[in-house]
């Protein structure tokens, strides 16, 4: 059941982090296309600010899944167990504290903002735009959940995820290096 | 003693394996409630947007994208037989192709372990069939690779000149002469061990050689060609010019015929969480960046070392080792985020030209991706060599050796860095 979920939402993210991507691409090249001939884009600045903050918490929660944001864990793998167990407890409690705290004053902020609209582009109520912030604080929470049975386990056997990171990264490339030559 | 209890939590939850990017922002909302009250809580969501929103930072998602589509377009091989036509004639000529190489490569996106592996996997066996040791293999690499952060375009110059509110394109300007000086040196001690180890000549010197392999390869230049050019000439600003590396790079990988579906998904995934996992991180730095102002903490730090010196030279050693020990523990990215904001104040009041920290700044962190524990160039680059990270490290004191000469030469005379940037923009 939690497998099932887990990989439903690492798709449903991946697709949105390359939705947002591709966006914020053409977003920029139209944006600098029209700076040079002279006809700059009012809404340019703005909405690629947009963008950038909804790739930043969609992949942040993407990130978490994959526990790839960037850490220090040679610290907490030389605690010996089962004390280890107990930081990691912890560090999870706060990571999670701290994105309930973000997903609730983001509602907040959201009910405050409501009828306001960006400057360039008016029909665009900032409530949307700021939407960003609860959803990507409720999603790091649920991501930080879902990877975690994995991250224990490993933890507990003293396996370090970065290391493992590169090694896998470095197999795919070895592999794609090997049926090239 | 609110400030003391925020640093000892930050850095326990550091060590605890909470995201860097977390504990920042959980210090934040401590200092936060401490000076403000409960009440100021809302404010978590407000500078957790800003942070996010930041135009100038547009530029990383647009060089890590453009980076991804190059290293799964084909460039890789091109480059590598351009740069071996051009210099495997000498002796250790695979070494000199893999310093050559990453100077161009390792840090057009903003993953050095992306780079290293791509291109790593590629020169690494061959240096090794070719009688090179692992560890001498995986050293080459590695700090070939880390040396190339300073060359433009560069996420941790970008990060630093947003930290730091000054030029990312005379940062950018900054980093090449010092660049092509690290570039020289590190040759000149891989000729050594080629010396050493009569380790051989790739191929002799053949002009119709040269001339095909940089046809082949000419498309790949378009990339340095729009940077350098278009940025440098001022034609375009780093973040357009990120968007027009983009575009480049799409062309190359459709000129060269490599690039499918399949790959530019998986640029655009890589590229995306790339930047948020960094993005994340500015975030919190504005969060935390609110508590430092309150507590006054960057201004107190200045006037504390100002009292005991006003030399810019002895603070500049100073945060020389400040930063290659932040070096040894923390990802450039986190390094920039977490340290600049606090010394920043403390470099404009000792006149320190902020474009020469900067560089100072990042060339200590390409050390530090070289030193363990924390040195994931050097952990991928000794994963591909199958080669003991202590084993390598041996090898590698002569290449940092050069590194750290670079930045001393760097931190001392700063005209050597500052020359183009004066040519350029003053």
């Amino acid at each position: 059941m939690l497998r099932s979920i887990y990989y439903i939402l690492a798709h449903l993210l991946e697709w949105l982090v390359i939705f947002f991507m591709v966006l914020l691409t053409v977003v920029v090249i139209v944006g600098v296309t029209y700076r040079i001939v002279g006809n700059s884009l009012s809404w340019y600045d703005e909405i690629a600010s947009v963008l950038l903050a909804w790739i930043t918490y969609f992949g942040a929660g993407l990130a978490a899944l994959k526990r790839r944001h960037i850490g220090f864990d040679a610290a907490l793998l030389s605690i010996p167990m089962p004390m280890r167990m107990v930081g990691v407890a912890i560090a999870e409690i706060s990571t999670i504290v701290f994105f309930a705290i973000m997903t609730w004053a983001g509602l907040k902020v959201l009910q405050v903002l409501e009828g306001e609209v960006l400057v360039s582009l008016t029909w665009l109520p900032i409530q949307v735009t700021q939407a960003i912030i609860p959803i990507g604080g409720a999603l790091f929470i649920a991501c930080s959940i879902l990877s975690l049975p994995d991250y224990w386990r490993k933890t507990a056997a003293g396996i370090s995820l970065e290391h493992a990171d590169i090694e896998e990264e470095v197999e795919t490339e070895l592999k794609k290096a090997g049926e090239a030559s | 003693m609110l400030i003391l209890f925020i640093f000892l939590v930050m850095v326990a939850l550091i060590c605890l394996n909470v995201p860097i990017a977390v504990a920042l922002a959980i210090a934040g909302v401590i200092g936060l409630v401490g000076f403000e009250g409960v009440n100021s809580l809302v404010s978590v969501a407000l500078d957790m947007y800003d942070g996010s929103t930041k135009f100038s930072l547009i530029a990383i998602p647009m060089f890590v994208l453009a980076g991804a589509i190059m290293n799964a377009g084909g460039v890789t091989d091109r480059l590598i037989n351009f740069v071996s036509a051009l210099i495997g004639f000498v002796r250790g000529g695979l070494a000199m192709v893999n310093i050559g190489v990453s100077l161009f490569f390792a840090e057009i996106s903003g993953s050095a372990v992306a780079d290293v592996a791509a291109m790593g996997s590629i020169l690494i066996p061959q240096m090794k069939k070719r009688g090179y040791s692992g560890p001498l293999a995986a050293a080459v690499t590695s700090s070939s690779a880390s040396l190339a952060i300073i060359i433009p375009p560069s996420i941790p110059m970008i990060l630093y000149a947003t930290a730091a509110n000054t030029s990312v394109e005379q940062l950018f300007v900054a980093g090449i002469i010092p660049g092509l000086m690290g570039a020289a040196g590190l040759m000149a001690v891989a000729y050594g061990f080629a010396v050493k180890y009569n380790l051989p000549v790739e191929e002799a010197f053949n002009f119709k050689r040269v001339r095909e392999t940089f046809i082949d390869a000419l498309p790949a230049f378009t990339l340095p060609f729009i940077i350098l050019g278009g940025i440098f000439g001022g034609f375009v600003t780093a973040t357009e010019g990120a968007g027009l590396a983009v575009v480049a790079a799409l062309a190359v990988g459709f000129w060269y015929n490599q690039i499918d579906f399949k790959h530019l998904k998986r640029a655009m995934l890589d590229g995306g969480m790339q930047t948020a996992v960094v993005m994340l991180l500015v975030a919190a730095s504005v969060l935390m960046g609110g508590f430092l102002t309150r507590a006054q903490i960057p201004q107190e730090l200045a006037a504390g070392i100002l009292d005991l010196t006003s030399n810019k030279w002895l603070i500049l050693l100073i945060l020389n080792f400040l930063f290659l020990i932040i070096g040894f523990f923390l990802h450039s990215a986190a390094a920039i985020i977490l340290v600049v904001p606090i010394v920043i104040p403390l470099i404009v009041a000792a006149g320190i030209d902020p474009v020469h920290f900067g560089l100072v700044v990042t060339l200590n962190l390409a050390i530090g991706q070289q030193t363990p524990p924390v040195a994931s160039v050097l952990i991928t680059a000794c994963a591909i060599a199958r080669a003991n990270i202590w084993e390598v490290t041996k090898v590698n004191i002569y290449f940092i050796a050069v590194l750290l000469a670079v930045l001393m030469i760097c931190t001392y005379v700063p005209s050597i860095p500052l020359f183009l940037v004066e040519y350029f923009y003053r």
